[in-house]
């Protein structure tokens, strides 16, 4: 049924398109939505913490002991490494102290002391590897399967492929670092060449959370209602005489959901109904912690109320001093536990929140970062640094919920954590195992554009059967 | 039934067999059937000399021969065949078995005797099930069908109805009524230059709705400037045009938007066709390098443009390949609807276009790279001259008045004993006496940390800095001018004063040690105007406070004053550097934006500080510096001189500042930048083996697709011919007389933006993955019709939109939808969503706000900001005549989109576009209904209607009704719009009926 459904969006016939044109119009389906699919659907939704800068793997999630009987030697490869400022220094060991948690006996460092906590709920991806060393290319690659501009994102292929299930929110939410957008700004999560609904749409504080929720100046609320009620009058009459326009019918319900929309943005962005325990395991009202606590808080809401993917970024734009990202090149220690500070507490809650709500098991966590660090120090050739510069051959990235083997790891990483060398993942793997985990084969999650049968997966993607539960 | 064309294909082929000898049927069943099986799951790794197992299926003898395992097959005997045998186990094809009927075909082939076709196989010859051969439709010369007969003749108005409704009668469907005049008027007015016509216009057509007052009216639509401003946009869409890069930088493109002017005017004009792509592919070449051949190759830079390369041999062939790819996509989905790009790394999987002649069209183009040029108008410079000849006159005659009064002064002055030479009056002076305010004007400082005042200074460390309000005004000429007492001599790279742009991006400074240690410097972004002053090195400021001024003139002279005495020498920099008013800010100790870069503050103390928006003489800033000089102030010289005197200085001075000014704009007119195709050596393509950039293999010659028959895909060139040959080459094949995809993809273009729908649905894709012509024959009509008329667009436009089809009403009927639910058959003309800009443009006219300024650089709806290395793009509002011009003038960055625009589908440049998704939204209601922009301009309707028809509401709802429907409310419609009125005001209205179907489909 649904390959059928995908083999008319390629090979229309006579009225293929303006058949499909009709569908989009506030379709609320998505283009796999109720297919016989081939596998169990183990993920209805998913939220996505993105480390924008580059998170050092070495440090957090990698355990390498070899490293401590390395430091201060020399990498002493041949080739020159593709990193981004070429200044390949001595290695060094971690920063952090490791240790076994939970049942699993998971290697986690002290610089997620939280999250640590949730080891036994983790399915953590030792073997990432990624094309660019470059933080955008890079950004991009993640969110989208390529390293260019104008490629719908995760989020858009799953809101095109999965629908919404609630009309009042829209179905793919993205909660920007309060330090501002990652560089890129909205091309991360851009829909591309999808429909427009499948846009990320950016959900902030203050008085207009989404773009044009309310007039931009204010209106009184019975001209407001008045003027709404007149409009719902005028299209209703024209709608009379024009015959019933499924175009035309449409626009009027959209102006029905605007209104649910206008309810549902501020029911869901109001933390203030939380018990205070729950404000208190997030961290809301603490200071380090505040803006990723009520994000994290806000993604848990937006889930709740339906909205497909959740995208929560930590880190603003990459450059600037001091840093307000993950790009650790001065110091690994010194960024990396400012940073860790303000989500760990918040990003542990979320997964102990969902888990004792019931919805952890239907939620795909993914905790992603565009690349790693070198386990060498970014200094001079005799010198240990106290800064890492990018690594794109091996680093860790985790994901948790919906049906995966917990309390695990998969693939692994050389001695030093230069390179992935066991199960390695590019993105396009990642992607294609994300989409398995909603039911959906991804070479099957296709959309025309210009000649090309477009997938989320380029012409590549192993999904990794490893980590299913 | 979506399979209806290639099975009726099939058939068709199967059904003439009959005709043809046995041997020559079988030859065609081997290159029909079995062929495209072998080329297509085979031929990748079992051809050519290291074919794997030494067996080679690309021609008949090798194959017999067969590889090391023995023949492939035995003729008649499957069972006993390898090939059959390695087929049915799965083993054959590696990766994905075979689908159980191609392995059938495989299996009765063999059976039948295993007769051979083509040789070497020619997998392109036929189309099949799952591709399309050199048979394919769209590659077949036009067709000059007679114009069918049908039975309602009276709805007949061009042959297009007669076209259309032939198939209509057959379905046993027919026209709808034709539309009311008042919708008519409005169509094709939405249509043919996207604004709605004034109520004047409606009621004179309503008035006489004859053929001969459309067809009037269609003659002036398609001869007004906004026809071209429509039509252009559209065009923009195909040719992803987009005012950024792209990619991680994605900067700003300050010199594309003449291929936009070009494009309209290009319509306005009605250029034909051909000459319209010829220019648009070699236009600089054809043209010498001209201002117009300039503007329209910018179509091949229009696209993405990545400037972050990398450093590897590897990484740099990755980026060109890619670059090229982009352009080859472009050039064939824009001009024939073939997608060239998708023969990149193999053979076209569903066209017949081979990976040879993919390289083969990326030598044609290997010159063009992307850059910026310029072109001398010549025609301003005898102006110039004139300006120039009475400036010389002038001079002296100014001269010659000064001369004398200064004299007076100075005299006068040694009579009356020593008195301080008045300092010249600067535009800003900050005494730092007991806080951070410019004592003469609104730029007031702000201390960023410990910048503090004491003792009658700004003491600052090398942490702390000071910023002010933004200037009001833009800069050109200044002086910069600061009383310092620094810390050490040691320092490096802090500023005593600076004026920045507000990011700090650019700016310009007075900086001590920052290149040379102990040396004063004019600091500027990346050194660009910094040169040494080669002065001796400071010995005294950190004990007594110095004196430091900066004279930056118009001619880019930069001249250091020390203590009001030359300091070393003067030098001539790259250029002045204006600033734009309120877009620059003056900074006191830190060099530059951002705060916290390593070595950008200074230490001590600034014990004054002053900022001209003039370039001082030395002896002003001898003056202002303290030092006893013969510097006259302007108020001393005009003390001196008579009444007579002054004022005929005062004439000859502003004749003066108007004929530099005058001089000014003409010589930067008469030089004009473009973002366009700064061509290269060609250099050396090379086939690529599975698109591998490292992978090298023969050289190849420019040259083009042959599937394309009638038009040689050969351009008889070296491989080493010059960049010109290539493209006036391959400009030639793509618009030859004998390219039946030239004219029939443009006129599908022109009819899916008259319809909604092209009669191919897919604008860019003829190939197999596209969709199928609802009426072949009549594409073909309108193809030849264009080429009849010279490719001149216009007459295609009027018999499209003179035809029935065009004309009839939209509304639903049932029973017609249940037979064609998509309306292909055009039972009636779709209602179609009016575009994002048509939208806002019909907001801005009808509001009576729309700026009609046509041409030049976009206007900017967004904020710009740059931050190490890439850049953000913002949507502002905000009243400003500039932000009221066509939407099609808008400043066009990818990732910029504005709220209103973004969510009525304008697509983000990023690559090309052929059709808009018309997408009906929560948040796109939201935006119509909330957008700044949208209330502004219902208040602005509300206020024209409050003008134009008086206090009465009733009054006020019959103009706000005709303005935006084009048309008067009913009797209740009045009742309840008087209501609305009356309560909240003719605004509330305007932005109801913004939202209102009526204004926001076109019927």
């Amino acid at each position: 049924m649904y390959q059928g459904k995908r083999r008319d969006f390629f090979h229309w016939g006579a009225q293929g398109i303006a058949a499909t044109a009709l569908l989009s119009l506030l379709e609320r389906d998505g283009v796999v939505q109720g297919a016989a699919a081939s596998h169990p659907v183990r993920a209805k939704r998913a939220i996505h913490i993105c480390l924008i800068g580059g998170m050092s793997h070495v440090d957090s999630f990698d355990y390498k002991p070899e490293l401590v009987k390395y430091h201060g030697k020399p990498l002493g490869a041949s080739e020159k490494p593709d990193i981004f400022f070429g200044q390949v220094g001595l290695l060094r060991q971690h920063d952090w102290e490791f240790k076994q948690r939970g049942q699993s006996g998971l290697w986690i460092s002290e610089m997620w002391p939280h999250i640590a906590e949730q080891a036994d709920d983790l399915t953590l991806l030792r073997s990432m590897v990624s094309d660019s060393a470059n933080h955008t290319p890079a950004l991009f690659v993640q969110n989208s399967g390529f390293q260019f501009n104008g490629f719908p994102s995760l989020g858009s292929w799953l809101s095109y492929g999965m629908g919404t299930e609630t009309e009042a929110l829209p179905a793919y939410v993205v909660l920007p670092d309060s330090r501002g957008g990652p560089n890129g700004g909205a091309s991360n999560w851009t829909n591309g060449f999808l429909p427009a609904q499948h846009q990320g749409v950016v959900l902030r504080g203050g008085a207009q959370p989404v773009r044009d929720l309310f007039p931009a100046r204010a209106i009184d609320r019975v001209e407001e209602a008045e003027t709404r009620e007149f409009l719902r009058l005028v299209n209703r009459r024209h709608l009379a005489q024009a015959g019933q326009d499924a175009a035309l019918e449409a626009r009027v319900r959209s102006y029905e959901l605007a209104a649910q929309m206008q309810m549902s943005v501020p029911e869901v962005s109001d933390l203030a109904g939380e018990t205070a325990a729950t404000r208190a395991m997030y961290g809301v009202d603490e200071e380090h912690t505040g803006d990723a606590g009520r994000r994290c808080l806000l993604g848990r809401r937006l889930l709740e109320r339906g909205v497909r993917f959740v995208q929560i970024y930590s880190g603003g734009p990459i450059a600037g001093n001091p840093r307000a990202s993950w790009d650790a090149h001065e110091s690994v220690k010194q960024n990396h536990s400012f940073e860790a500070g303000r989500i760990d507490k918040p990003v542990a809650a979320l997964l102990r929140d969902l888990k004792q709500r019931g919805m952890l098991a239907e939620t795909l966590v993914l905790f992603t970062t565009e690349f790693g660090r070198t386990p060498f120090a970014q200094s001079a050739a005799n010198q240990v640094g106290p800064g890492r510069d990018h690594n794109r051959y091996g680093f860790s990235c985790w994901m948790a919920g919906a049906g995966l083997k917990t309390g695990t790891s998969y693939g692994a990483t050389d001695d030093i954590g230069w390179k992935a060398v066991e199960n390695p993942m590019p993105w396009h793997d990642f992607h294609a195992t994300v989409l398995h985990l909603f039911g959906i084969d991804h070479e099957q999650l296709t959309y025309y554009h210009n000649g090309i049968r477009r997938r989320l997966t380029n012409v590549h993607g192993d999904v990794a059967e490893g980590i299913f539960a | 039934m979506r399979h209806c064309f290639s099975y009726g294909l099939f058939a068709l082929v199967l059904a003439g067999q009959g005709a043809l000898d046995s041997q020559a049927q079988e030859r065609d069943t081997f290159d029909q059937a079995v062929a495209p099986i072998l080329a297509n799951r085979c031929l990748e790794c079992h051809r050519g000399a290291d074919a794997q197992g030494g067996l080679d299926l690309s021609q008949q003898g090798k194959a017999l021969r067969g590889g090391e395992s023995g023949p492939a097959w035995r003729a008649g005997k499957p069972l006993e065949s390898l090939l059959w045998e390695r087929v049915a186990n799965g083993e054959m094809p590696p990766k994905k078995p075979l689908p159980e009927n191609e392995r059938e075909v495989l299996r009765k082939w063999i059976a039948d005797g295993a007769a051979w076709g083509t040789d070497t196989i020619d997998p392109f010859r036929f189309t099949t099930e799952s591709r399309a051969g050199t048979d394919w439709w769209s590659l077949q010369p036009l067709r000059d069908s007679q114009v069918p007969v049908v039975r309602n003749r009276d709805r007949v108005r061009n042959p297009v109805d007669a076209f259309v409704l032939a198939r209509l009668e057959s379905a046993e469907l027919g026209f709808a009524e034709d539309a009311a005049p008042r919708q008519l008027i409005r169509r094709v007015y939405l249509d043919l230059i996207g604004l709605p016509p004034t109520p004047a216009e409606v009621a004179a057509f309503v008035e006489d709705p004859s053929d001969a007052a459309y067809g009037e009216m269609v003659d002036r639509l398609l001869k007004s400037k906004h026809y071209g401003e429509r039509w252009g946009r559209h065009w923009l869409d195909v040719a992803r045009f987009g005012e950024s890069d792209g990619f991680e930088r994605n900067g700003p493109r300050n010199h594309l938007w003449h291929y936009r002017d070009w494009v309209i005017d290009a319509f306005n004009a009605d250029m034909p066709y051909d000459e319209f792509a010829r220019l648009q592919i070699a236009g600089d070449v054809l043209r010498n390098n001209s201002p117009t051949g300039l503007a329209a190759a910018g179509f091949w830079v229009a696209g993405v443009h990545n400037t972050v390369v990398g450093g590897s041999e590897f990484m740099k062939r990755v980026a060109r390949e890619d670059e090229l790819e982009e352009m080859v996509g472009a050039l064939g989905q824009t001009f024939v609807g073939l997608t060239f790009n998708c023969s990149r790394c193999h053979d076209h999987k569903f066209d017949p276009i081979r990976q040879r002649e993919y390289y083969r069209l990326t030598a044609a183009i290997s010159g063009v790279r992307h850059g910026e040029k310029e072109a001398v108008e010549t025609r301003f410079h005898e102006q110039i001259e004139i300006l120039e000849q009475e400036l010389k006159t002038l001079n002296p005659m100014i001269a010659g008045l000064e001369t004398k009064a200064r004299k007076a002064v100075l005299a006068a002055r040694k009579t009356k004993g020593k008195k301080p030479a008045t300092p010249p009056k600067p535009y800003a002076q900050w005494e730092f006496e007991s806080d951070l305010q410019d004592s003469l004007g609104e730029l007031h400082g702000k201390a960023y940390g410990s910048a503090r005042i004491e003792n009658g200074g700004l003491v600052l460390d090398q942490q702390s800095y000071v910023e002010t309000a933004a200037l009001p005004i833009g800069v050109k000429e200044k002086t910069l001018e600061a009383w310092v007492l620094l810390a050490n001599l040691k320092q490096r790279g802090g500023s005593a004063l600076t004026l920045q742009t507000k990011s700090g991006v650019i700016f310009d400074a007075i900086v001590f040690g920052e290149r040379e240690a102990g040396q004063w410097m004019a600091g500027s972004n990346g050194f660009v105007r910094t040169k040494s002053f080669v002065a001796p090195v400071e010995s005294k400021a950190d004990k007594e406070p110095v004196h430091f001024a900066i004279v930056y003139r118009a001619d880019g002279s930069i001249t250091g004053y020390r203590n009001g005495t030359l300091y070393g020498k003067s030098y001539k920099s790259s250029g002045l550097q204006s600033y734009q008013a309120g877009d620059s800010t003056v900074l006191f100790g830190l060099r530059h934006k951002p705060a916290g870069g390593p070595n950008r503050n200074l230490a001590g103390r600034i014990l004054r500080a002053q900022l001209h928006l003039t370039a001082l003489s030395p002896a002003a800033v001898a003056a202002s510096a303290g030092v006893e000089s013969d510097y006259v102030a302007e108020e001393e010289l005009v003390a001196a001189l008579s009444p007579t005197e002054r004022s005929r200085r005062q004439e000859f001075l502003t004749r003066r500042a108007s004929l530099l000014q005058r001089t000014a704009e003409l010589r930067s007119k008469s030089k004009v930048k473009f973002y366009t195709v700064a061509p290269g050596n060609p250099g050396t393509t090379y086939f690529l083996t599975r698109g591998d950039v490292m992978k090298r293999g023969e050289v190849m010659t420019p040259g083009a697709v042959s599937a394309v028959r009638g038009v040689t895909a050969d351009f008889g060139l070296a491989a080493d011919a010059s960049d010109a040959d290539r493209r006036v080459r391959l400009a030639a094949w793509i618009t030859s007389d004998k390219n039946p995809l030239f004219p029939r993809v443009m006129v599908n273009r022109l009819w899916h933006y008259h319809f909604g729908t092209g009669i191919v649905e897919t604008p860019n894709d003829f190939g197999f993955n596209g969709g199928r012509p609802s009426h072949p024959r009549l594409l073909d009509w309108l193809a030849i019709t264009l080429r009849q008329a010279d490719y001149r667009l216009k007459a295609v436009h009027k018999v499209i939109v003179t035809s029935t089809a065009y004309r009839q009403g939209s509304k639903f009927r049932p029973a017609a939808h249940r037979r064609d639910a998509g309306n292909r058959l055009l039972w009636r003309k779709s209602p179609q969503r009016v575009e994002a800009e048509v939208l806002r443009d019909s907001i801005l006219a009808v509001a009576g706000k729309l700026n009609l300024q046509a041409g030049g650089p976009g206007f900017v709806d967004v904020s710009i900001t740059p931050n190490n290395g890439t850049t953000y793009y913002e949507p502002i509002d905000k009243e400003d005549e500039q932000l009221h011009r066509r939407t099609v003038y808008r400043f066009w960055p990818r990732g910029g989109r504005s709220a209103l625009l973004d969510t009525f589908d304008c697509p983000d440049p990023s690559s090309t576009a052929p059709r808009r998704t018309v997408t009906t939204t929560p948040l796109q209601a939201l935006s119509l209904l909330n957008n700044s922009f949208v209330l502004r301009m219902a208040g602005h309707l509300g206020a024209r209607a409050r003008r134009e028809a008086g206090a009465g509401a009733a009054h006020q709802v019959r103009r706000i009704y005709e303005l935006t429907l084009s048309r008067q409310p009913d009797a209740e419609e009045a009742k309840l719009a008087v209501q609305l009125v009356e309560r909240h005001g003719a605004a509330a209205l305007s932005r109801a009926l913004f939202n209102s179907n009526e204004f926001v489909v076109s019927q």
